[in-house]
């Protein structure tokens, strides 16, 4: 964003930064002033749809700190007096949103009261004042200009010389009532805390996929990470209030046309938001860019209750558990799920089937180990070896110590256990195989996996290394 | 002014190495299963936190055969191991069945060289892993030092394997073994370098084989299996009528 900066709404500035402002744009003056005092300035028209978007992924963002939230048109209200205890004292909370609402590149105005609308009018106001007693918020919130009413209670009472809150209240209230009308005099006493002020709660969405549009169209992956985050904290503060975690997340990058779609995987349910970052840098770090980025989109999509667990004392298991899934998921986020997996053995008499390569994060299906002399190495493609007198070479003749063992027959396996197609070759089945496998060894002692096929045209093929 | 330290108070800190004896290892060494190995090995195991350089060239001498056995360890003490960069695909039934524990193996194979080195190194430097075993080709002195670093803050066990043209580039990994193979299908091991008195004999280990090891396989260039090749028909024939053959 460029500086200074203000925001335009019916020709008057509602919001200038601080750059702004010490050019002497204040609140409230028209945009040919504005210019003149500072003519660099840029001036952006105020977005209500936009504001109210922020507004609502804070409020999911918030679900960390407390679940009762309650929004209004430009205000987030969060009741933290039933979550003290849990974040040990208003200090530590307020801190905590802080940080959270700077990491997210929000700018932040708050205030701490026992009522709703005294937070929001000490918020409005940028006192940033913390009461926690009816007392000091009463002191704090007369001192507070008329600008907080509504608008006509306010222009009235100007007219009557009342400057604060304080001369306000020091009216009789059955006359204040007749000059104002009940409902500002009913705000008033709410925001006092004389009258009951309930709120509407925040209801937290049922599935989570927020987007976020961009201001400018983004062309590089690294820059998208800043304003993904926003949508991250979202997602574990939504998560926090379910009690639950998310598997797999889906990040679209909404490009003019067309869009990405970044699956993000976790080793076990979670719902800690620097996990979320830290997978989703590793990808962004590494992905070129098809076009420009215009919005962004996450989704949560296998979302299950998170099992209470209790804390170890002596914090070692759990501690290596949640170090070992970091690693993966890291190491899955930047070299993707063709690069990095899991073996499963698979009841299958052929060698190059028995073995699996299964997605890290997959459940695996335990199988009883057998006692067969199988290498620990296998060519993914068996190599022809030379032959020579009869006998099979590889640098020399080879001695064959044991065999043959025959192993044949897949005519029924037209190469599906590969995902292959199905391409007949000379009317067999691709994973029908006749082979006598022998255990050789080389003259530079190499011990091998050999075969000789048994099918035409015949020979001899290393298929595997006993290491 | 201090008063002079004896020698004999020096000695004894636990930082200061005498270059007669083998060092021994801040964190205690994992048995390799090899008895005479162990003896030669400071700490009488292969160390943790320390990068392990095997040198070796060819497939198949019982490089793999020689780590099994600490492999194996990581499935008593629930920890990962992390293979990266293998040369061959894996067969999952033959490790299984030599005591792996499949479910707390990862398996990278990065299309390119740099990936591995950054894999290996990050998975190092987590300290999360139980034993990493790392193929390469290519490595400079520069990025061996770089995971001999990242090993260094873990008690991850870290092997390198390397072919045997590096044996003469000096390396920063704190304990280079040897490969070749010795006489009756034993595996040679030398130890090219290790945090102790250089080591001069050539220590023959029994790593297992896929069969037992009969005396009559060195003299006679033709078994049984050799003589069978004489017609095709004969051979299986002749191979179903023996006894199995005992597999060790």
């Amino acid at each position: 964003m460029p500086s200074p900066s203000a925001v335009v709404e019916q020709g008057r500035i509602v919001l200038a930064d601080a750059a702004a402002g010490q050019a002497g744009v204040a609140d409230g003056i028209g945009v040919a002033a504005a210019r003149m005092l500072a003519p660099a300035i840029t001036l952006i028209a105020r977005n209500l749809p936009r504001e109210s978007a922020a507004l609502h992924i804070l409020a999911c963002w918030a679900g960390g700190l407390t679940p009762k939230i309650s929004l209004t048109p430009d205000t987030l209200l969060l009741e933290i007096g039933s979550c003290l205890r849990l974040f040990g004292g208003v200090g530590k909370i307020v801190s905590t949103a802080r940080a959270g609402i700077a990491a997210q590149g929000f700018a932040l105005a708050l205030a701490v009261a026992p009522t709703p609308r005294g937070a929001q009018w000490l918020a409005q106001s940028g006192s940033s004042a913390i009461c926690l007693d009816a007392d000091s918020m009463r002191r704090q919130l007369e001192t507070l200009p008329l600008a907080v009413l509504p608008d006509k209670a306010a222009s009235t009472l100007a007219r009557f010389g009342a400057r604060t809150l304080a001369d306000v209240r020091r009216l009789p209230s059955a006359a204040l009532g007749r000059r104002i009308g009940a409902a500002s005099l009913q705000v008033l006493a709410q925001a006092f805390g004389e009258l009951a002020d309930p709120r509407a709660e925040f209801i937290f969405p049922e599935q989570f996929s927020l987007s976020l549009p961009l201001p400018a169209a983004v062309e590089t992956a690294a820059a998208l990470l800043f304003a993904a985050r926003r949508l991250t904290s979202a997602l574990s503060g939504w998560l926090i209030v379910r009690q639950a975690g998310v598997r797999e997340m889906t990040l679209c990058l909404q490009h003019r046309r067309e869009e990405t779609r970044l699956v993000l995987q976790f080793a076990e349910l979670t719902a800690a938001g620097e996990r979320f970052e830290r997978v989703l840098r590793e990808r962004l770090e590494n992905l070129p860019l098809r076009a420009p980025v215009e919005a962004i989109r996450l989704e949560a999509s296998r979302v299950d209750a998170l099992a209470g667990r209790s804390r170890a004392l002596f914090n070692d298991a759990a501690g290596e558990q949640e170090a070992i899934a970091a690693l993966l998921e890291r190491l899955c986020a930047r070299l993707g799920e063709k690069q990095i997996y899991r073996l499963a053995v698979h009841d299958d008499h052929r060698p190059e089937y028995a073995t699996q390569c299964i997605p890290l994060f997959a459940k695996a299906v335990p199988s009883e180990a057998r006692a067969l002399p199988r290498p620990l190495w296998l060519l993914a493609k068996p190599q022809s070896l030379a032959e020579s007198a009869g006998r099979p070479q590889r640098r020399g003749p080879l001695r064959l110590l044991a065999g043959p063992e025959r192993i044949e027959a897949g005519w029924w396996d037209g190469g599906e256990m590969r995902g292959e197609m199905s391409a007949e070759k000379g009317g067999e089945a691709v994973g029908d195989i006749r082979r006598d496998y022998f255990i050789a060894l080389s003259n530079d002692a190499c011990w091998l996996w050999i075969y000789r096929e048994c099918r035409e045209p015949g020979g001899w093929y290393l298929h595997g290394f006993f290491s | 002014m201090k008063a002079a330290v004896a020698l004999a108070e020096i000695l004894a800190r636990p930082d200061v190495w005498c270059a007669d004896r083998l060092a021994s290892a801040a964190i205690p060494a994992l048995a390799s299963g090899f008895a005479r190995l162990d003896a030669e090995l400071p700490g009488g195991g292969w160390p943790r936190g320390a990068l392990t350089e095997i040198l070796a060239d060819g497939t198949g001498l019982g490089e793999c055969s020689l780590l099994l056995p600490v492999l194996g360890r990581m499935r008593e003490e629930g920890r990962w191991s992390l293979l990266v960069a293998p040369p061959y695909s894996l067969n999952g039934t033959a490790w299984a069945a030599r005591g792996i524990d499949l479910a707390r193996l990862a398996v990278v194979s990065p299309s390119r060289p740099r990936d591995a080195l950054w894999a290996a190194e990050h998975a190092l430097a987590s300290g999360a892993l139980g034993a990493l075993l790392c193929w390469t080709t290519s490595i400079d002195a520069a990025q061996v030092r770089r995971l001999q670093v990242a090993a260094a803050g873990s008690d991850t066990l870290a092997f390198l394997f390397r072919p045997l043209r590096a044996r003469s580039e000096s390396s920063a990994a704190a304990l280079r073994l040897l490969l070749t193979a010795g006489a009756h299908a034993t595996l040679a091991v030398d130890l090219l370098k290790r945090r102790g008195p250089p080591c001069t004999r050539t220590l023959h280990l029994e790593v297992p084989r896929p069969l037992q090891w009969r005396a009559n396989h060195e003299s006679c260039q033709i078994h049984a299996a050799d003589a069978a090749l004489a017609g095709p028909a004969s051979a299986i024939s002749r191979a179903r009528s023996q006894r199995p053959l005992a597999f060790a």
